[in-house]
């Protein structure tokens, strides 16, 4: 092979390689920052009731703060054992590029305060609450701290 | 029009070039589910700066007339008086919360209602109440704007560097592979027609010899 064009094929190769590694950085560092902040546990209402400054831990180590507004809110509209068993903060699966959310509902509470948070009846199937966009604003605006959402690979994949 | 990809043209590249299609257009579904949920954020989050600020006026105004009230009941210098035993540090709850990738402050008064607030109790009017639980009130109004309105920042320039991703996954980057396989493919198929020319060439001649 002529030796210029041994030139331009190494040229062209270093080009790609660092083309390629500027852009699969791009995209994993994209994947990672999505559920950088989902929390490495969640934690039960009444025990995040009883801390001082309630905060769960996060997956990229940051904390993920609660407002006690809103576990105010929670608490006022579940019982003992119901505050035993909510998990916070709440998880709304996205995925797919699809037009609804989904509430990982694990214990049933979860369906009593969407419902009452909402004010309207939501059904659970397959332990996952299926919200439009809508509904999901209306939720999120009155739990801000008490939801996250969670990317999931499996729906988009 | 979609540049081709620099490679050259081997099977295994094509393959290493499908992966990072699907790659692609794997992120580019999470990029446009993320900007989705953060522009949601982002006018849900404009209306309540909007009202807070609106809110932090109202508080505004009703404290100076309930100040100014007190002030002409009492006279400027005894309230003064009465007011510089009633400073106290502010508590503030700082944290942080996670929205889709964009770390939000989050900011809460604590105690701002007390029941003590410093100043006599027999020296003063109700009037002196009434502007010290307004205080109080815009106090935690401020706080309130602080966090939204940071928030409403935060999530403009994520909103802006996402719009920047999703729009280069879909005019450049997939595109242009999707553009490299055709081409790839096409060479492909060639290579093989050429190479039936040449077995078809190479029969005959072995017949004629």
């Amino acid at each position: 092979m002529p030796k210029s064009l041994q030139d331009e094929g190494a040229a062209a190769q270093t080009e790609r390689s660092l083309y390629e590694a500027a852009l699969q950085n791009c995209l994993a560092g994209e994947l990672r920052i999505v559920n950088a902040g989902l929390p490495q546990s969640q934690q039960r209402l009444a025990h995040l009731l009883r801390q001082e400054h309630p905060h769960v831990l996060c997956n990229d180590g940051s904390t993920h703060v609660f407002k006690r507004r809103e576990l105010e809110y929670l608490a006022s509209m579940l019982g003992a054992e119901e505050q035993e068993a909510l998990q916070l903060p709440m998880l709304i699966e996205l995925g797919g590029g699809q037009a609804e959310a989904a509430v990982i509902c694990q214990a049933g509470t979860e369906q009593r305060v969407v419902s009452q948070a909402l004010g309207m009846s939501v059904a659970c199937e397959q332990r996952r609450i299926r919200l439009y966009k809508p509904q999901l604003a209306l939720l999120r605006r009155k739990l801000r701290t008490t939801t996250v959402y969670l990317f999931s690979s499996r729906l988009v994949a | 029009m979609p540049q081709l990809v620099k490679v050259r043209p081997t099977k295994i590249e094509l393959v290493k070039l499908k992966r990072r299609l699907s790659l692609a257009q794997r992120v580019q579904k999470i990029v446009k589910d993320r900007l989705s949920i953060l522009t949601m954020e982002f006018l849900q989050t404009a209306r309540d700066t909007a009202e807070a600020k609106k809110r932090l006026l109202d508080e505004f105004s009703k404290l100076y007339k309930a100040l100014s009230i007190a002030a002409g009941y009492h006279g400027y210098m005894a309230l003064e008086k009465e007011l510089v035993s009633t400073e106290a540090d502010l508590k503030i709850a700082a944290g942080a919360r996670n929205v889709a990738g964009v770390r939000i402050p989050s900011l809460e008064l604590m105690e701002h209602r007390r029941k003590m607030r410093g100043y006599s109790l027999t020296d003063t009017s109700s009037w002196v109440d009434r502007t010290a639980e307004l205080a109080e009130e815009s106090l935690r109004a401020i706080a309130e704007l602080a966090e939204l309105q940071r928030s409403f920042e935060l999530l403009a320039a994520e909103i802006n560097r996402t719009k920047r991703i999703s729009n280069a996954l879909e005019y450049i980057v997939i595109p242009g592979l999707q553009v490299t396989i055709n081409y790839l493919n096409m060479k492909f198929e060639e290579r093989d027609r050429e190479e039936k020319a040449r077995l078809k060439r190479v029969k005959v001649l072995v017949a004629r010899g």
